[in-house]
């Protein structure tokens, strides 16, 4: 039994390496402009299905999508950006209802390019097993687990070090003031959105490689994404892994213990449980509140 | 009827209110002044609950109001306006009156509000849009006419003066005046204008850097010159 | 109440004319009926956007919660169909209730939590199959049942209730927003603190909006599930019942109290009739596209943009 329990905890620690890598693009962009993209899960469902295409077209291994995706995924990335940057009046609400539509859009696009079938990797090497000690996983789950913490970490590194990272904080934290400094918050607001898409695209290929696709899947990853955020609270990416490694692990365990079908109630049962025990998140800075 | 004791209000570092205890009975009209920053307008947004102080009680009609939140306030009879006025938007003048009383009050009685329109010279505008339709004369009116249609037992006025030339500032405190001895509102008022004070308050406390440095009559407050230091002291920086 | 002739006429037409024009034919009477159906969930929807300031993504929650709780009363407890219709919107209003503690939460965060909780409803209504039949569904839902003499189970009676349901619901927010509460709810939105300091207790205010609008989305739910006699959890929580009434309220233009309707009504029959037959796989696309051209170009509304219009071409003579 323990056994049992000890193999979901470390296939849900994996699993968590790709939700962070979602949960972070959508955090990068809320930052930077204070605006939910909810086309954001329809974005990684797009890489994962360039990565189906990649595979049943050419013949190639998924990881072969990965620079393709990378492109498409920005382009569409930045498309929305630039819609979003459209909006008049309102854009904190507007852009969700806005956001909404072009993952309506999305989710319509693939549906019909792909039809609604559920697809998965057929790749052998990837779906190799790798014993780690008693554990087992896919080779495609420890590959992008290790794949996410390094991008986790170039992304740390890139917000402290580099003048972009950097105007990003600054826009996230005090927007006239970053003004006031030189920085232009649209370019910054659209590099967010481009990181988002790098990191949407890698997160749809390992989705593709080690899980299960299907149109209706966009939906489920923005919200998952979300759950996270609230998860590990405002402004921490070492909050947003964690957050993400307790939802892959929560879900895990729920489909060993319970059943496969209860999988999503994990993910919503930690989200409303977070909500009324910490409103601010595991991480989360407290609100000051009259 | 409302007691301060010890009350302290710290933001992270920095302390707003610093241990200020003041006693305000329901006949007073007392005058809060000091120089800006002093941590007047916090201390009346510890009052109205927008702002939880960090230490101390305040207590009003004996009931411990720290437990309640603003808008319960509001309804035990603290009434208050904003420096900067703060209509409802999208609201007529004359409905944002009769928000105030059906939530302030729990009934509505068209009269009165009639009769606050009047007070405050604002009938001829009830039908305006508060947001829009107003001078600024009007707008600090309007703040006025609000607290006032929540029927308030005490009256924390931020500054109504301030801004207003001349005309608009004698015709405010002859309202001012009057609303003490037409409505027996308790009355706590910050003014920068010395003369107005004095002009209208029984009493006077001082603020400086948080903490309450004189309190007395005008005559005396005016006199003291830790008083006159920290206001010319706050003039010249 | 004013009766206006321009209403009186209205009405007339509605619940005169239309059943003797087209009553007869199934087809179309069909389209107004599911038309008025979206049009209720848009018509709450906007109610709470308006009043209660919250965006929703979840509005199937109730829809769903509704229709089974109608469902499963009348089927396994034998209560009356009509009866049921109005405990059904309770149901609804039970799953608002817990709703409740998302409501401290900002915009955002409060749309996509009720989505979070439409995904939990449907998945209990998918396991808890003692109750909600599992996935599979329950069918053979009693349908509206004849009274005074008027069989409300064919397809006039049930255009009727549906008819009379929306009619009434748009009574009730335009009463809602002329009193105080409502009144204050407008205010609260621009000015959290103003309403705050003069006793309006915003919070319990913005909870009541959305027990109303949970309700009305509820009954609706219930009534399609007596109309359809078909329920199962990927329907009744689709996300067809949150995308197609949020197009519609923001196309026919939310911040009234017709443009949900008549945008519904819009949206619903050219989705239906035109769009339809020519992308049949993917025609939600052309919703979110309209969505999204919407919200660029007039996020008031169609006939916002209209009254924009002819506004530029007076000012250009």
């Amino acid at each position: 039994m323990t056994e049992l329990i000890l193999q979901a905890v470390y296939s849900g620690l994996l699993q968590g390496g790709s939700y962070a890598l979602i949960a972070l693009g959508l955090a990068l962009v809320f930052g930077a402009m204070k605006v939910i993209n909810l086309a954001h899960g329809e974005l990684v469902l797009l890489s994962a299905y360039i990565a189906y295409t990649v595979e049943s077209k050419l013949g190639w291994n998924p990881m072969a999508a990965i620079p393709i995706s990378v492109v498409i995924v920005c382009i569409a990335s930045s498309a929305v950006y630039f819609v979003v940057g459209r909006i008049k009046t309102n854009r904190e609400i507007n852009s969700l209802t806005l956001t909404y539509g072009i993952g309506v859009i999305l989710t319509n696009v693939i549906l019909m390019t792909w039809k609604a079938d559920v697809r998965t990797t057929n790749s052998t090497w990837m779906q190799e097993a790798i014993v780690v000690g008693p554990f087992y996983s896919m080779r495609s789950e420890v590959l992008f687990f290790g794949v996410s913490v390094a991008l986790i970490v170039g992304l740390w590194w890139w917000l402290s070090r580099s003048w972009y990272g950097r105007a990003v904080r600054a826009v996230s934290s005090n927007r006239d003031a970053a003004k006031l400094m030189g920085i232009n918050p649209g370019r910054t607001e659209l590099v967010s959105f481009i990181v988002a898409g790098i990191l949407a695209a890698f997160a749809g290929v390992a989705l593709f490689s080690y899980g299960v696709i299907t149109p209706a899947y966009g939906g489920v990853l923005t919200v998952k994404a979300f759950i996270i955020t609230v998860l590990a609270g405002m402004g921490s990416i070492p909050g947003v892994l964690i957050g993400a490694i307790l939802l892959g692990v929560a879900e895990s365990l729920t489909v060993t213990l319970a059943s496969s079908a209860l999988q999503e109630l994990a993910g919503m049962g930690l989200f409303l449980l977070v909500l009324f025990v910490m409103p601010n998140g595991l991480f989360g800075a407290s609100r000051r509140r009259g | 009827m409302l007691q301060l004791e010890n009350v302290t209000v710290r933001f992270g570092g920095l302390t707003a209110v610093n241990n200020v205890s003041l006693s305000i009975g329901s006949g007073d009209v007392i005058g809060l002044v000091g120089a800006n920053g002093a941590g007047k307008t916090t201390l009346f947004n510890a009052i109205s609950g927008l702002v939880r102080p960090t230490s101390g009680k305040i207590l009003f009609n004996g009931h411990d109001v720290l437990r309640a939140p603003m808008y319960q306030r509001a309804r035990m009879g603290i009434g208050r306006t904003f420096q900067i006025p703060q209509p409802m938007h999208e609201l007529t003048v004359r409905q944002n009156l009769l928000v105030a009383q059906r939530f302030g009050t729990g009934s509505v009685d068209a009269r009165r509000i009639d009769d606050i329109l009047e007070f405050t010279s604002l009938a001829h505008k009830a039908e305006h849009d508060a947001a829009t339709g107003l001078a600024l004369t009007e707008l600090k009116a309007l703040e006025v006419a609000k607290a006032l249609a929540t029927n308030p037992k005490l009256l924390l006025l931020d500054e109504v003066l301030a801004g207003l030339e001349t005309h608009g500032k004698r015709r405010f405190m002859h309202m001012l005046k009057d609303l003490h001895q037409q409505f027996g509102v308790g009355i706590v008022i910050i003014e920068h204008d010395i003369d107005t004070i004095s002009n209208l308050c029984q009493r006077v406390a001082v603020l400086n850097f948080g903490g309450l440095i004189a309190e007395g009559t005008p005559a005396e407050v005016f006199s003291n010159p830790a008083v006159m230091e920290s206001y010319t002291g706050a003039a010249h920086a | 109440m004013k009766f206006k002739p321009t209403l009186v006429a209205s009405l007339l037409a509605v619940y005169v004319a239309v059943p003797l024009l087209f009553g007869a034919d199934n087809y179309v009477m069909s389209l107004v009926i599911a038309s008025l159906v979206i049009g209720g969930i848009a018509l709450s929807w906007a109610l709470l956007g308006n009043l209660g300031g919250m965006v929703s993504f979840g509005h199937a929650a109730f829809f769903g919660v509704g229709a089974y709780t109608s469902a499963v009363l009348s089927m396994q407890y034998h209560v009356p169909v009509f009866a049921a219709l109005v405990l059904g919107g309770a149901g609804a209003v039970i799953a608002a209730l817990l709703m409740l503690p998302v409501l401290r939460l900002r915009g955002p965060y409060f749309a996509l939590a009720i989505l979070a909780y439409a995904h939990i409803f449907r998945i209990v209504a998918s396991e808890w199959s003692s109750v909600t039949g599992g996935a599979a569904g329950i069918g053979n839902i009693p349908r509206l049942p004849t009274v005074l003499g008027i069989d409300f189970s064919s397809k006039t009676g049930n255009y009727l209730v549906i008819l009379t349901i929306v009619l009434v619901f748009a009574l009730a927010y335009a009463l809602i927003r002329r009193s105080p509460h409502g009144l204050a709810l407008r205010a609260m939105h621009d000015s959290d603190d103003a309403t705050r300091v003069v006793g309006v207790n915003n919070t319990l205010l913005k909870g009541m909006m959305l027990l109303v609008s949970a309700f009305m989305c509820g009954v609706v739910g219930a009534f399609n599930a007596h109309y359809i006699n078909f329920l199962e959890p990927d329907y009744a929580f689709s996300a067809l019942w949150v995308t197609i009434p949020i197009v519609a309220a923001i196309f026919g233009g939310y911040r009234t109290i017709t443009g949900p309707l008549v945008g519904a009504v819009v949206v619903y029959l050219v989705d239906q009739l035109i769009v339809k037959n020519l992308l049949p796989s993917g025609h939600q696309m052309v919703l979110g596209i309209v969505l999204v051209a919407m919200i660029v170009a007039s996020p008031d509304g169609l006939l916002a943009l209209v009254r924009k219009i002819t506004r530029k071409k007076h000012a250009a003579t």
